[in-house]
């Protein structure tokens, strides 16, 4: 297929721009660093504060079971941060100085160049955050994570990735619409934020927005309760389904928005 | 730099600074219901407190009505002591535009300060909901019961804006030197949502976590004025902690001004 | 009105090398490099003038008009605006200058240019009358009408331009530094913003330094020169001057009645164009009437005309002289 393997290189190609980028600025090697490791500890301030009276906590959540979820919530942020938000804000950029007709006048897919057009590289700290606090919440459980859990871990977090990044290309489309939307990246990063915690802490009508409409549940609790070993396989099914229904959806908006784009001129 | 001039300008300063804000109600809109920690901690600390009270330390019961009280006056007094003049010196810094302002015989922060005071009043219009579901839930009755602390009130929301403005001008005129200064930015957020008790009320901290957050300023910044509205506090202690914050706020000021006029000296030895 | 003595601007930069490796180099250790920006100029402004500062890009002519403003300061050299050290950017010297950049915007961009009006009127403490008044006058000069009640963002540039004019007028700046005040513009903005820079310069006695890429800007606002290169002034005049200077031959255009070759053409002269009927000479300024004479004797001409050499051409044969200089001088040592 030649088709694929030109997106391959492509995607090669524009992994080191971003990555000559990144060499660039030279502090953000140090600082992104330090940065990720100290935004965590402090995620993780509110949990200690909980759990530092025994009697208290989540229910249904032990201290190192709510710190899986953390964990889970640190990776998916550290792919949304590293990979998904730069793209966004980049395309949003585009728009606003016009220059997304460069892009559309390429010869590849529009949604892959814009989506993979920039990477904030250092953001990789994000990922060995996440492995601290997962190593740290097996330790103190004293038993390890099933393969099978495992496994099923790592495919509910490509849903997860997936959905988000579907939700970011619903955003983008948005753009097209109404110029100024550099906050919506903010709100997108706000709104993550209602995944540190299970989605248990919600109750009643909050629940089944945050499992269904904006499946964050989905995103943090499932995949620790994958590692924790207690997900049962129908929920993962149905998140897989989910996954795809959102992103066939999110693919829809966008074809329509570039549509719109091309026929109101710019 | 002299007053007089600043005063005699502030109102037309203050009218289009409205007007502006007014112009750009959407970006502020969406700004404001992205700020949903204090919603997601809420969710947290009922589902914790669902079971029993949490007890604090100093020995106050937190129960869900607390928490509610709590986490939505938090939301509405963080839309009237934030600042983002960072962000607009960082921005006019690179893109050259402040050499237009450097150009006026008017000292720059003094506009940074006014657009950002002009703003108040649409933000505290947009967190009118929150008052009225606050009142709603019954969630008023926690509000401070002792009349002489109302007064204060007004002080310790200026003290606390005149801590996150500063703040914002002192790490905004370190862009002069510094490529990155926002994430000088980042790490006072990430600081300031841990002790200013955005996340957890200072008062459920463990002693050790407490003393450290009555050294730095986070906690007068946002904290103070909250507690001050939901009367925990005695007169004596709340006057204790107004003079901390004012103290608090003036340091702030000097050194963002020192730091403003270092950057000016650098910004005219290079060029923008 | 302005005096520039031995002004010198030097900035140090590091290199930032291209390719992965350099870049990564780069992370650990910088090598920098001076950059002569400005490198010892001298001239003087009289009240009332109107300068053409020309040069160049990347000659210094910008960094030359921010430390006028007080936006730089002098790495050496003296220079006084009204009486002011520029960069000590007191009060009293602010409100007398003004410098209006055609890329750099001062208006507030989703808000009426009215709005970032009355706010200079407020900063710079204008009385209501005088400002209304002058108001009047460059709104009506300007044929601006209801554009300033309309959001900046709607305008377009050509009108965004003359309402930054505006916005830098209101306080009736006694000296005013026009940095490209025209760019973009199309040709009878052009015309527009020239009238009216010439009518300010006239009507206020403002004294005016204006660099820009358009040679017509230049002809038809500036009876003086000043020409930077590299840092340092390479000409200082009229504009008369500077052209009978760089490029002393004429040009002498004839048109002919019948088809004429070109060798009867060039035993006149250098020829620029040639076609059968008509055709460009460049010849020295005193051989003119000479040739004039001997073109009517000798081929069929049926109207003729003398002029200078286009201003474009001008600059850039300075241009391209003063760079061989460098190169030479370099060279020697």
């Amino acid at each position: 297929m030649r088709g694929l393997g030109r997106y391959v290189s492509l995607f090669g190609l524009q992994l080191r721009t971003s990555g000559l980028l990144a060499a660039q600025y030279r502090w953000d090697f140090l600082i992104d660093g330090a940065l990720s490791v100290f935004s965590a500890a402090a995620a993780l301030v509110p949990l200690f504060v909980v759990y530092a009276d025994e009697r208290r906590g989540i229910p249904g959540w032990s201290f190192e079971e709510s710190l899986v979820v953390i964990g889970c919530f640190l990776l998916l942020q550290a792919i949304l941060e590293g990979a998904i938000n730069p793209g966004l804000v980049a395309v949003i950029e585009h728009i606003r100085k016009g220059t997304l007709d460069f892009v559309l006048l390429k010869p590849a897919d529009a949604q892959f160049l814009v989506s993979t057009s920039r990477f904030q590289l250092w953001r990789v700290a994000g990922l060995v955050n996440a492995s601290i606090v997962f190593t740290f919440a097996f330790t103190r459980l004293g038993r390890w994570p099933s393969a099978v859990g495992v496994l099923q871990m790592a495919v509910l977090v490509a849903a997860a990735v997936w959905i988000l990044y579907s939700l970011w290309i619903v955003i983008v489309s948005a753009a097209f619409y109404v110029v100024k939307i550099d906050n919506l990246t903010y709100l997108f990063t706000s709104l993550f934020d209602l995944a540190r915690w299970p989605v248990t802490v919600f109750r009643g009508a909050l629940r089944v927005v945050f499992t269904v409409l904006l499946p964050l549940g989905l995103m943090t609790t499932y995949p620790a309760e994958a590692l924790l070993g207690r997900l049962d396989w129908p929920t993962l099914v149905a998140s897989v389904l989910g996954a795809g229904l959102f992103a066939a959806a999110a693919r829809a908006v966008w074809l329509r928005s570039i549509r719109h784009y091309t026929s109101a001129g710019g | 730099m002299s007053l007089w001039r600043p005063l005699k300008v502030l109102p037309t300063l203050m009218r289009v600074g409205f007007a502006e804000s007014l112009a750009y109600r959407a970006e502020m809109i969406i700004w404001v219901f992205a700020t949903t920690m204090p919603f997601v901690m809420l969710a947290l600390w009922s589902a914790v407190a669902h079971a029993a009270p949490v007890a604090s330390s100093s020995g106050r019961s937190w129960g869900s009505a607390e928490f509610v009280a709590y986490f939505l006056t938090m939301f509405m007094v963080r839309q009237l002591v934030s600042a983002w003049a960072a962000w607009e010196i960082n921005f006019e810094i690179r893109q050259g535009t402040l050499a237009m302002r450097l150009l006026k015989p008017l000292h720059p922060v003094w506009s940074f300060a006014t657009s950002n005071v002009a703003a108040m009043p649409l933000r505290a219009a947009v967190s009118i909901p929150v008052l009225v579901v606050l009142f709603a839930v019954g969630a008023h009755r926690q509000l401070a019961s002792d009349w002489r602390l109302w007064p204060l009130v007004p002080f310790a929301l200026l003290g606390g804006w005149l801590i996150a403005f500063f703040a914002n001008v002192a790490i905004g005129s370190l862009a002069f030197r510094m490529e990155q200064s926002l994430k000088v930015m980042d790490v006072w957020f990430t600081c300031f949502f841990v002790f200013s008790g955005y996340l957890v009320p200072t008062d459920l901290f463990p002693p050790w976590l407490r003393a450290v957050a009555a050294y730095l300023p986070f906690r007068y910044q946002l904290g103070f004025p909250v507690e001050l509205l939901l009367g925990q506090h005695e007169l004596g202690s709340a006057l204790r902690m107004l003079a901390a914050q004012w103290a608090w706020a003036l340091g702030l000021m000097t050194v963002a001004l020192v730091l403003w006029r270092l950057g000016v000296r650098r910004f005219q030895a290079v060029g923008g | 009105m302005i005096r520039v003595r031995g002004l010198k601007k030097h900035y140090r930069v590091h290199k930032r090398p291209p390719g992965a490796a350099a870049a990564l180099k780069a992370l650990f250790r910088r090598d920098w490099q001076t950059v002569k920006a400005v490198d010892g100029i001298d001239f003087e402004l009289g009240a009332g003038e109107c300068v053409g500062f020309l040069g160049p890009n990347g000659a210094g002519k910008t960094t030359t008009l921010k430390t006028l403003a007080g936006l730089l300061h002098p790495s050496e050299g003296e220079v006084r605006v009204d009486g002011h050290e520029p960069q000590r950017r007191e009060s009293a010297f602010l409100e007398k200058i003004m410098l209006v950049m055609g890329q750099k915007q001062q208006l507030l961009w989703d808000l009426p240019p009215a709005e970032t009006f009355e706010l200079n009127r407020a900063i710079y403490d204008v009385p209501k009358d005088v400002y209304r008044r002058r108001l009047d006058e460059l709104v009506t000069l300007l044929a601006l009408g209801e554009l300033v009640n309309k959001p900046t963002r709607q305008l377009s540039l050509g009108e965004r331009m003359k309402c930054e004019l505006v916005a830098a007028l209101v306080h009736g700046p006694k000296v005013l530094f026009l940095d490209e005040p025209t760019i973009g513009l199309d040709v009878s903005m052009q015309v527009a913003m020239r009238d009216f820079i010439r009518r300010y310069n006239q009507q206020t006695g403002a004294t005016i330094l204006l660099t820009s890429h358009y040679m017509d800007d230049v002809e038809a606002l500036c009876p003086r020169v000043v020409v930077i290169d590299k840092g340092r002034l390479s000409f200082d005049g009229t504009l008369a001057s500077l052209v009978q200077q760089v490029k002393p031959e004429k040009r002498l255009t004839l048109r002919f009645a019948s088809p004429t070759t070109r060798a009867q053409v060039e035993a006149l002269g250098t020829v620029v164009k040639f076609s059968a009927a008509e055709s460009e000479l460049q010849i020295p300024a005193a051989q003119v009437s000479a040739v004039v004479a001997k073109a009517l004797g000798t081929l069929p001409v049926r109207d003729l005309n003398v002029e200078n050499a286009p201003l474009e051409e001008v600059m850039s044969e300075l241009f391209a002289r003063t760079a061989a200089d460098t190169r030479s001088t370099e060279a020697v040592r």
